[in-house]
């Protein structure tokens, strides 16, 4: 290690009631709160973002308070504040980031956002219907629990709210196109498929890692007993560490190229501490989702659906402050360099996303050469590929991961993604939508309006108090 | 003390310092040239966004060191390129200049800028303070 050897981890104290966490950024928060305190990031924002709600819908909630078909309009204003924080939270730096240079990743998104917020409101309620109602949708979450390789992760269970409702609704008012009382019944549609997946996953009340200090400790013992017997010892600098770590980073590469340069090939759990003080995180890496037409280079490259790594950390070695892994499944820490303390690890493969858990095999880690050998070919391939690619198509193959990805894996778990295909045209872009792929690149909208708006918060508006809880959209004026 | 070109975000500290020649990349069909080159391993690569897909196979196939001119750790080169060990500077700007990125306000001038002043120059990255990612003129 280089800076930081002889400290001595502390990231414990993170979890103490009183504590507020380290700041990751100088950024601050204000929202909807004008003229208030601006929020922070991390633990202390999230306490912020809790005293100021109107109902307890952001503290631990119940089994019956999930069950409820509707939120009250409270409870839609807490959860949009709160969303719209743990956005920013999340994704603000990430936000820095500028153009691509391959993938117009700032167009496809907002226009996802919004076909998000049109089109999936009855498919999500179709989806309710037909696995007999709200516990339906919950043990759809509990599935988590007891399985590796699978889409029902913290990413996806957010991104119903953060990205459907939260996102999309912003898009739509930043383009004029709805006003804030507009569509709330289609909002708490989405809201509560949301809420009852992520409670149904982590059932201690909460449905967010930010609510919990980052934490994201969703599956059950046994299960993880199960997994850690793979694990192999890694000394920092040897040949087997390496080849562990290169695997890792290649993987993870190829899974966010899958999906268009986005977070949804990517999903962490943990930390779970193991009973020698060290820390697990389990790492889903989906390098071939097969409802991509250009996920063929991954299939011809003999590639599985995922790949599944655990790392376990040492966090007195690298001296831990702290340890977040967000709501987009994505593992910070401080210092931020975890990679020289990875003390164990394991590779599983699960060919398919349904594949049965008993069927899941793992890789030897003297073996990975030949897997890393297969994602490099897949990498090369699919990037030569994209880089052929029209504007025009790879705007619309990235609104698809979007607005098809995130809701895929409930759907198929729910058996209702063939349905929303065929009498739902899921795959069909929506007339609005369609046209609004002319208006997003006029007057920077795509690239600044709406990141800012994002971004900052200020595009969050809140529901009328006495706003009517059945209302959709009923004029176009 | 050698002189610092530029400065900007650090991914990760790490005791790693790569040098190399700095190799200014515009679009996938540079990175694929550079790629099929065999000279990978001889250059600092210097892009715009802070994106992962625009240097996929560069990072994969083994780049040694990145500068980008936007983004921030928490971005998706910013956590790739610490999964791979490449020691990166993000958000990188000219220590005498005054031009710096503003995200949605930043003018051509300001990228071509710094592509001009660090595009084929030899250089060493700096990459132990928690912070701040230093670029050094190794000459």
């Amino acid at each position: 290690m280089t800076t930081t050897e002889g400290k001595r981890a502390t990231y414990k104290q993170r979890y103490s009631e009183g504590d507020d966490g380290l700041r990751f950024q100088e950024l601050t928060y204000t929202g909807n709160f004008v003229g208030m305190e601006p929020v922070t990031d991390g633990i202390k924002g999230d306490k912020m973002m809790k005293a100021r709600a109107k109902s307890g819908v952001l503290e631990r909630v119940s089994r019956e308070d999930v069950l409820r078909d509707q939120f009250t309009i409270d409870e839609l204003n807490d959860l949009n504040n709160y969303l719209a924080w743990n956005i920013w939270d999340v994704l603000v730096m990430r936000a820095t980031e500028g153009v691509s240079g391959m993938i117009p990743r700032q167009e496809y998104e907002i226009l996802a956002f919004m076909h998000e917020f049109y089109r999936w409101p009855e498919i999500l309620r179709m989806t309710t219907d037909e696995v007999g109602g709200g516990q339906g949708i919950m043990d759809i979450g509990a599935t988590a629990r007891r399985e590796i390789g699978t889409k029902v992760n913290a990413v996806h269970d957010w991104c119903i709210g953060a990205v459907g409702f939260g996102m999309g609704r912003c898009g739509l008012l930043a383009l004029e196109a709805i006003k804030p009382d507009d569509y709330i019944e289609e909002s708490n549609e989405i809201l509560k498929f949301m809420q009852r997946v992520l409670w149904g996953k982590r059932q201690d009340g909460y449905i967010l890692n930010s609510q919990d200090r980052y934490r994201c400790r969703i599956h059950e013992p046994d299960f993880i007993a199960q997994l850690t017997p793979q694990l192999e010892a890694l000394e920092a600098g040897s040949p087997k560490h390496s080849a562990f770590t290169q695997f890792n980073a290649a993987a993870e590469l190829l899974s966010f190229l899958d999906h268009y340069d986005c977070r949804l090939g990517l999903g962490d759990t943990g930390p779970y501490e193991l009973p020698d003080g060290q820390l697990l995180i389990l790492r889903d890496l989906f390098v071939n989702e097969e409802v991509f037409h250009w996920s063929d280079v991954c299939e011809d490259a003999g590639l599985p659906h995922c790949y599944t790594l655990a790392l376990v950390i040492d966090p007195e070695k690298m001296g831990l402050e702290e340890i977040r892994v967000n709501d987009i499944s994505t593992t910070f820490t401080r210092p931020k360099n975890y990679i020289e303390a990875i003390t164990a690890g394991a590779v599983f493969v699960r060919e398919k996303w349904n594949t049965p858990m008993g069927e899941v095999y793992p890789v030897k880690i003297d073996d990975l050469a030949e897997h890393l050998g297969r994602v490099q070919t897949a990498t090369l391939k699919l990037y030569t590929k994209t880089s052929k690619m029209c504007r025009r198509d790879l705007i619309w193959n990235g609104q698809y991961v979007y607005y098809v990805d995130m809701i895929l894996p409930h759907l198929r778990l729910a058996g209702t993604y063939d349905k929303a295909c065929r009498d739902y045209d899921l795959w069909e872009i929506d007339q609005r939508i369609a046209n609004y792929y002319y208006d997003i690149t006029k007057r920077g909208f795509a690239q600044e309006t709406v990141p800012s708006k994002i971004f900052s918060g200020a595009g969050y508006l809140p529901f009328s108090d006495n706003a009517d809880r059945r209302r959709s959209k009923y004029r176009w004026l | 003390m050698a002189e610092v070109l530029a400065e900007g975000y650090n991914v990760f500290d790490t005791s790693k310092s790569p040098s190399g020649t700095v190799k200014y990349l515009f679009s996938p069909a540079d990175v694929i040239s550079l790629i099929q080159s065999g000279k990978l391993a001889e250059h600092i690569l210097l892009v715009r966004g802070g994106t992962t897909t625009f240097l996929a196979p560069a990072l994969s196939m083994g780049a040694i060191g990145v500068i980008t001119m936007s983004g921030a750790p928490e971005s998706h080169l910013g956590i790739l390129s610490r999964e791979f060990q490449t020691p990166c500077v993000m958000t990188a700007y000219l220590t005498d200049s005054e031009s710096r990125y503003v995200v949605g306000d930043t003018d051509e001038a300001h990228f071509e800028e710094i592509a001009k002043a660090l595009d084929g120059r030899r250089v060493r990255l700096d990459c132990t303070d928690h912070e701040v990612g230093r670029v050094v003129a190794d000459d």
